[in-house]
């Protein structure tokens, strides 16, 4: 039998469309492991995914953030991917993320789980300026 | 384990002299399990041939549908065994959020597109939505997942033995993708195929007829050759011809593909268009090791 482990054709194409996009995208798997983001989001953040290759949400937290109005890291339960993914709902929520060359970026960021007949299979967060314009430096 | 090929063609049936020697009935194949037990792989128009070549007598068959377009239903209606109150089938197919795999069998098996319904049918006939988890027909180990096509779409892996048939015959693992970049667990099947003694997959299209039709859920050959090197498969059979292929297309195809085949290093007879009426042997597929000589 194959020894490969096969991700599900709903993360499949979730890349393959993701990579065609311009909007920064990012993908996590059922048990809320990043497992790729597109060439936008690589921009927004300063690394490429082939840099970073797949990373647990509380080692993305500690690279990238997000920080609250306060500047404070927003708790690993409270961002909208784990809550996507976690409680098969849609979450939104507006904070700050950081890059690697430390300047912050305001974003909203839309996440939706990704359903099947077998169940949820991860989620898919969108991630979009935030409506005031205010993407600056901050760090 | 036994293949046989009982209808190669894509898309709709195809009869006439240009189709002749590849053949015109679209995707079915029959395959005889180690214990002489019967699977038949989709139900296009070729599965006529293959109930008509079974015996009038008590038995047992399970039908695996890959999903259910029109070429791999087709033929249900036109299926002997369906009609026979002595045969039990045990139709598998892709689970959908929208409805039972009976009641989207009916949309076809209804009036007005048929003249009878699934009640009617004389057979005991069930419907089983594929399970994630492997399972077990007979002698043989079952896996199916889905794959990259229009709608839910499933292929499947069939071991029994140390032999295996992986069988993808509507696939387009390269849409939105560089099949030669990406990560093994990245490519649509890769799972179902790897190793595989025998793949039949999806060919449908030359590489340049592939730009447009992409997003219509095929391959080009390209991508079907790519598929089959990164999975490390033994021997490859291209399926689904295109409607529109006549029998000197599809030689000049064969030909493209043993040729590419050889010059990235394979052995040309590993690949092949599927001829309807074919028999593939799998014990023969890879020819054990010579027995050490006793001396």
């Amino acid at each position: 039998m194959p020894t490969s482990t096969q991700k599900p054709l709903e993360l499949i194409l979730a890349r393959n469309l993701m990579s065609a996009l311009s909007t920064p995208a990012f993908l996590v798997d059922e048990g809320g492991l990043l497992v790729f983001y597109n060439e936008a989001a690589g921009m927004l953040l300063g690394k490429p995914w082939e840099e970073l290759g797949t990373v647990g949400a509380q080692e993305w937290g500690a690279l990238f953030g997000p920080f609250d109005d306060g500047g404070e890291p927003i708790p690993y339960d409270d961002l909208p991917l784990v809550k996507a993914v976690r409680d098969d709902r849609p979450a939104h929520a507006e904070f700050e993320i950081r890059s690697t060359d430390g300047a912050g970026h305001r974003v909203e960021v839309s996440a939706f789980p990704i359903q099947t007949p077998h169940g949820s299979r991860g989620a898919i967060a969108v991630f979009w300026p935030a409506a005031d314009g205010a993407d600056g430096a901050s760090a | 384990m036994k293949v046989k090929l009982w209808g190669t063609r894509g898309s709709v049936p195809s009869p006439g002299p240009e189709t002749i020697r590849y053949g015109g009935n679209t995707s079915c194949v029959g395959v005889t399990l180690s214990d002489g037990s019967l699977l038949a792989l989709d139900a296009g128009t070729g599965i006529r041939n293959l109930g008509l070549s079974l015996p009038d007598e008590p038995s047992r068959l399970h039908l695996l549908l890959t999903h259910l377009h029109l070429d791999h239903i087709q033929g249900l209606v036109f299926f002997a065994p369906c009609f026979r109150p002595q045969t039990e089938i045990v139709i598998w197919g892709p689970a959908s959020p929208e409805a039972s795999l009976r009641d989207r069998i009916a949309r076809y098996i209804s009036a007005p597109l048929s003249p009878v319904e699934v009640r009617e049918l004389p057979c005991d006939v069930s419907f089983r939505s594929t399970p994630e988890s492997e399972w077990e027909i007979g002698p043989a180990r079952i896996r199916a997942a889905s794959v990259s096509h229009r709608g839910p779409t499933l292929g499947y892996r069939i071991d029994d033995g140390d032999r295996s048939l992986a069988y993808i015959p509507d696939h387009e693992p390269a849409l939105g993708a560089d099949l030669e970049k990406l990560e093994d667990e990245w490519i649509s099947g890769f799972g179902l195929a790897e190793g595989a003694s025998l793949l039949i997959h999806d060919g449908q299209y030359a590489d340049a007829e592939y730009p447009n039709h992409l997003g219509w859920g095929h391959s080009s050959l390209s991508h079907a050759l790519s598929f089959a090197r990164r999975t490390g498969v033994d021997r490859t059979v291209l399926f689904h011809h295109d409607p529109l292929h006549s029998d000197a297309q599809l030689d000049q195809l064969g030909e493209e593909a043993r040729e590419r085949w050889a010059a990235a290093g394979g052995d040309p007879g590993a690949i092949e268009l599927g001829v309807e009426g074919a028999e593939l042997d799998l014990r023969a597929a890879t020819p054990e090791p010579s027995p050490v000589p006793a001396v």
